[in-house]
């Protein structure tokens, strides 16, 4: 087989060649051979050689009748959909070999030919797909295999030409409406139904009734995992609740499936459950329990999926004021083994669940992520405790003095981030913490990236009556003007001017002065040039016409006025949210972004009103379950006692597992070094020693 | 849902590709080769450009499974799949370059049984194995995985999954079998078996991560339980463990036939509360939300029953307390004193303590109380090895480490990394767990069925900062 790579480059007619040669024997050994050059054809596709394979299609359509190998078969029908695109002549002459297989009798090659058929974009295709595809689904006795393929076969048919997809429609309707069909068949058919929404023109129908509803949920038991999923997707939005009543019995039948253990599954019951929850009138704490307790255990699925999970709960944090679950930082701490972009959703998930009770705990996780080796993450860390010192008023203090010891730590890349960190600090709390300049511009050279150094300079200028030696500071930057990065240049430009206008004297003119002549003689950029041009006039227009309307003070209005408070924006528009809990778990919950800003394909879920649609939704009481009569007393319990678990144990510590040893055994006194050099030179004596056992001197 | 499926070497090199719509383009394969195999700096398991997803996972056999979706597909199901696609590759003998580029038509039957245009099917290994013109390489069978080393001996001789005996050659042949219709997707009807044989596995890895002054930051067991079924017909059959919740089972004495409860440590006596499970399509999910039992019929062969996490009442095994001190002369002092909790009776193998090092480290001194102990350079660190470590027991370690000279301002920042333990301890709970009762609730049928169970507790991140 060596002289038979089968993945590489071949021409047509060396496959050709092959394939003749073994023709003529129609003993085994000949049929492997041949199987194998069908192979290479595969892979050559594979590789993106299709336009050479094409050449060969004479030869599958020669070898198709004649053989009864399902590997080859699927070889051929593999090519036939592959050659879809090109619109041969030959796709013509190979349709009758298909509807042969299509009418062998044999299961999996009438699969094969009803996936093949509407795979191809040519009306004679097509037909014929719908035809067969119809006369199965029709009838009662087909296998559940065959009418899953059929259903979506006319789907993907009706996907490429939408002109019967009327009567698919109707069809499809038919088989999610009989109590005889398989339940699998019948889920199936209710997904192509929703798939076949998605892309016709009309808004969105809901088209299934509660009975049809519950009836669905009662198959699920029935149904595996992937059509459970998708069942309980084409529920959310498909069915409309009208009545409180309807939406708290669906909530109670969705609620087992939370103990799935495909995440597909999870989060799907998930989103129908928040889907509904937009339709009653309460909802039981017991609820939310459920719901954080499924979403938190999805967290240890492997990193893809956990990133989605983590993702998702993001979502959910930013969408509601109350948040819909109720989850413990803990579980948010970052683990040495997590892929980075793990780590980095943490660390959101962190910052939001951020309050003053927990933050100190919060803290001192960030510390130490501060100090982890990946820049990127220490940079996120520390990004973070600044960014909770502007959301957290109360605990802004104990943020900015871990800002504080962490520029002890005197790495360069920890400082730069700590600057530009403490200028949004200082812009929320204007005053509060000027003691902290003194020693923030102690690091001043330190700083190489443009935005902490734009930082800084906006720090020292806001600061001035803080730091006697401020025209030191400033020349600092000033000297490099020429070489700073275009922000920067921006900002200097303004600080000066806003640094003469505030305390008008010969040194502050002269600073001024030179960086408004660098800027419009010795640089290039028109954009600074102009704004320089702006200041310098604006600034002349008051010195020369004493009598003008624009004086000394108006000036500092215009270029130093008060700045507007920040705030960080953390929610989302109530708008988006509405459309991204309706799509939990898919890409567009990854990216947080509205579905049609991504996909051109998908339309935009609502959230539709009807009677019990609630339109304050922060305002949905939470009630305990114990003040409801009619829950069983079995859930009671449960309840009461996930109540006393939450209460207890605030920290742990290891001390107390601490028992006892039985043998205790002490330290070797000898200590042993190891050293990579060490045992280098160990190792050739001993190669002297064997050397030398093995061939003795003669 | 997925428009394309790609299979990739190590290296980028396209083997298996599966186009699904037409509307995706050829060059898409380049598209993904270049934007992520290539590129160094990907910090995410996704990527959308214009409005085409990949999806992608590696696989243990170094392969790039990859989804193309061009519109907004389920995400987790995705994932999900190509999870459940990459266990698939790997029991036909799949899962590495050379195997697949042998044997890549199996690849290609794989994904016509388990994807219906685009949309996974069915994933389940009897199911698939079934349909499939060749059998399974391996049953991908924890017991045979961890077997080798238990002194139990009992699951050494389990006989291979029924499915293997069954073969069906060419598909004319397979056609004309046609297997008893079941309305249980997972399970097909007409199973026998001469001995009926069940094996639990309760498998649990349980990460912690103590800080300096030796509070418990966070901790938690996540755990699953592993069952391998060779039974006849179509068994119902009841799960019982020692969950807090659970209103029906008695808490007062062990069933027969189960564990041997003596190497269950006394926590387990009491009751476990599983913060939350996750369960096998096959169990009646609404019955446990309503009275917590666990009812199903099983898939035949093997299967991940349930998952779960506790939280609470942890018996940690391991007592790591490292006292870490920078000293004058730019070195760094280490003792440390590990301490096993676990009864005397039973002890726990391949112990490993990674104990990190300055990056600069050239040199390290030790000495240990027992245990191999060596300086890794490649990976800063010193490891601290025990094959085997009796309950109960106390070791420790000093060491030195010294950097190379001149460094004492980079030592003094070295942001040190927490130690890490791993560990694997065999008929051990962490979480107190214990399997109750596995019955048959058939009563017509005299079923004689023979139960094997196992525990097994590895370590997760067992981390200690210092």
């Amino acid at each position: 087989m060596s002289d038979q790579r089968i993945f590489s480059k071949y021409r047509a007619y060396e496959i050709r060649n092959e394939l003749q040669q073994s023709h003529s024997k129609k003993h085994r050994a000949s049929a492997t051979k041949r199987k194998n050059a069908l192979k290479k054809i595969v892979a050559n596709i594979t590789l993106g050689y299709s336009s050479e394979m094409a050449l060969l299609f004479p030869e599958i359509l020669q070898f198709w009748p004649i053989e009864d190998d399902f590997e080859v078969k699927r070889i051929c029908h593999n090519f036939v959909a592959a050659m879809a695109a090109t619109k041969s002549s030959h796709l013509e002459e190979a349709l009758p070999l298909i509807i042969g297989d299509f009418k062998s009798g044999s299961e999996p090659l009438q699969v094969l030919a009803l996936r093949t058929l509407s795979s191809v974009p040519i009306t004679s295709y097509l037909d014929e797909c719908l035809k067969s595809s119809y006369a199965l689904l029709h009838s009662n006795s087909e296998s559940e295999q065959l009418k899953k393929t059929a259903i979506y076969a006319v789907l993907n048919v009706i996907q490429m030409d939408s002109k019967n997809a009327f009567m698919v429609t109707q069809l499809f309707f038919q088989i999610l409406n009989n109590y005889k069909e398989r339940p699998s068949v019948r889920a199936n058919a209710l997904y192509a139904l929703d798939q076949a929404q998605e892309r016709n023109a009309d808004p969105h129908s809901s088209f299934l009734s509660i009975e049809t509803c519950i009836e669905l949920l009662e198959l699920l038991p029935q149904l595996n995992e992937w059509d459970s999923a998708r069942l309980l997707d084409c529920l959310t939005g498909n069915y409309l609740p009208v009545a409180h009543s309807d939406a708290h019995l669906l909530i109670e039948k969705t609620l087992p499936q939370l103990q799935h253990v495909n995440t597909s599954v999870v989060l799907n019951a998930f989103k129908f459950v928040i889907y509904l929850t937009n339709y009653v009138d309460f909802l039981k704490d017991g609820l939310i329990k459920q719901l954080s307790g499924s979403v938190m255990s999805l967290l240890n699925k492997p990193p893809e999926l956990e990133f989605l999970v983590l993702r998702n709960i993001i979502l959910l944090l930013l969408g509601r004021e109350k948040p819909i679950i109720n989850v413990d930082v803990s579980y948010f701490f970052v683990e040495f083994a997590d892929p980075i972009y793990i780590k980095d959703t943490k660390l959101e998930v962190l910052y939001l669940l951020a309050k003053d009770d927990n933050l100190p705990q919060i803290l001192q996780e960030l510390k130490e992520y501060a100090t982890d080796i990946d820049i990127q993450m220490s940079r996120k860390a520390i990004r973070a405790v600044g960014n909770l010192a502007v959301k957290l008023e109360q605990s802004a203090d104990d943020c900015v003095s871990l800002l504080l010891d962490l520029l002890d730590f005197e790495v360069e890349y920890i400082i730069q981030e700590i600057v530009s960190v403490f200028k949004n600090v200082l812009r929320r709390y204007p005053g509060k913490y000027a003691h902290c300049v003194s020693k923030l511009v102690c690091f001043i050279d330190s700083l190489q990236e443009p935005e902490s150094r734009g930082a800084m300079i906006w720090i020292i200028n806001q600061y001035l009556e803080h730091l006697p030696n401020y025209l030191e500071l400033i020349k600092n930057f000033t000297d490099s003007f020429p070489d700073e990065a275009l922000e920067v240049q921006f900002i200097i430009l303004s600080s000066v001017v806003k640094l003469f206008t505030k305390i008008p004297m010969p040194a502050t003119e002269k600073i001024c002065i030179d960086v408004l002549k660098a800027s419009t003689e010795k640089l290039d950029s028109p954009d600074l040039r102009d704004r320089a041009f702006m200041y310098w006039r604006l600034l002349s227009i008051s010195q020369q016409q004493q009598r003008s309307s624009i004086d000394m003070e108006a000036i500092r209005e215009i270029i130093d006025g008060t700045l507007p408070a920040i705030a960080l924006n953390s929610s989302l528009d109530p708008q988006i949210v509405e459309e991204l809990e309706l799509n939990i778990g898919t890409i567009a919950s990854i990216y947080l972004k509205p579905v049609a800003q991504v996909f051109r394909l998908n339309k935009t879920r609502r959230l539709a009103r009807t009677a019990a649609f609630n339109c304050h939704r922060e305002k949905l009481d939470i009630i305990s379950d114990s003040s409801l009569t009619n829950s069983p007393a079995s859930t009671g319990l449960i309840h009461q006692s996930l109540n006393r678990r939450d209460s207890s144990s605030p920290v742990k510590k290891m001390n107390d597992y601490d028992r006892p040893a039985e043998t205790i055994n002490q330290l070797k006194s000898k200590r042993k070094s190891s050293s990579p050099a060490l045992s280098l030179s160990r190792k050739p004596s001993l190669l002297a020693r064997r050397l030398s056992i093995r061939r003795p001197f003669p | 849902m997925i428009s394309a499926f790609f299979i990739y070497s190590l290296r980028g090199e396209l083997i298996v590709s599966k186009y699904v719509k037409l509307s995706v383009q050829k060059s898409m394969a380049e598209v993904f080769r270049i934007q992520v195999i290539n590129n160094l700096d990907v910090r995410s398991p996704v990527l959308t450009l214009g409005s085409t997803t990949f999806h992608h996972i590696k696989t243990t056999g170094n392969l790039w499974l990859v989804s193309v979706s061009r519109s907004n597909a389920d995400s987790a199901a995705i994932w999900e799949f190509l999870y459940k696609f990459s266990v698939l590759l790997k029991t036909y003998g799949l899962d590495s370059e050379t195997e697949l580029k042998d044997k890549f038509m199996t690849c290609y039957e794989l994904l016509d049984i388990v994807l219906e245009e685009g949309v996974p099917m069915d994933t389940e290994l009897t199911n698939v194995a079934a349909k499939m013109s060749i059998k399974p390489l391996m049953v991908p069978d924890t017991f045979h995985n961890s077997s080798d080393n238990t002194g139990s001996g009992s699951d050494r001789i389990i006989p291979r999954s029924g499915l293997l005996k069954r073969r069906s050659s060419s598909f004319i042949s397979r056609s004309s079998t046609n297997e008893q219709q079941s309305n249980i997707p997972w399970r097909r009807g007409g199973i026998k078996y001469k001995k009926d044989e069940v094996f639990l596995n309760v498998m649990e890895r349980i990460s912690i991560l103590v800080s300096k002054d030796g509070s418990i930051l966070k901790s938690y067991v996540d755990g699953t339980v592993d069952v391998t079924t060779h039974l006849s017909g179509m068994p119902v059959c009841q799960f019982g463990l020692n969950d807090a919740l659970s209103v029906t089972s008695p808490f007062q004495d062990y069933p027969v036939g189960t564990a041997n409860k003596n190497a269950i440590p006394k926590a387990a006596a009491g009751s476990v509360m599983l913060e939350d499970c996750k369960f096998h399509q096959c169990v009646q999910l609404d019955k446990f939300q309503n009275d917590r039992t666990i009812n199903f019929v099983p898939p035949d062969g093997n299967f991940e029953l349930m998952k779960y996490i506790v939280r609470e009442n942890l018996n940690l095994p391991f007592k790591v307390s490292p006292i870490v001190t920078v000293s004058r002369s730019s070195s760094i002092e280490y003792r440390i004193t590990l301490k096993s909790l676990f009864p005397s009776k039973i002890s726990a193998k391949d112990v490993q303590l990674r104990i990190p090092v300055p990056p600069e480290t050239v040199k390290c001194q030790f000495s240990t109380s027992n245990g191999k102990c060596k300086f890794v350079p490649e990976e800063s660190a010193i490891i601290w090895k025990f094959s085997k470590y009796q309950g109960l027991t106390e070791n420790s370690l000093s060491a030195t480490a010294f950097p190379v000279r001149d460094v004492q301002s980079s030592i003094d920042q070295w942001s040190k990394p927490p130690m890490s333990l791993n560990f694997d301890i065999m008929m051990f709970s962490n979480s107190g767990l214990v399997v109750r009762f596995l019955d048959i609730l058939e009563k017509e049928k005299n079923y004689n069925m023979v139960k094997w169970i196992k525990y097994i507790s590895k370590s997760g991140a067992y981390e200690v900062r210092y």
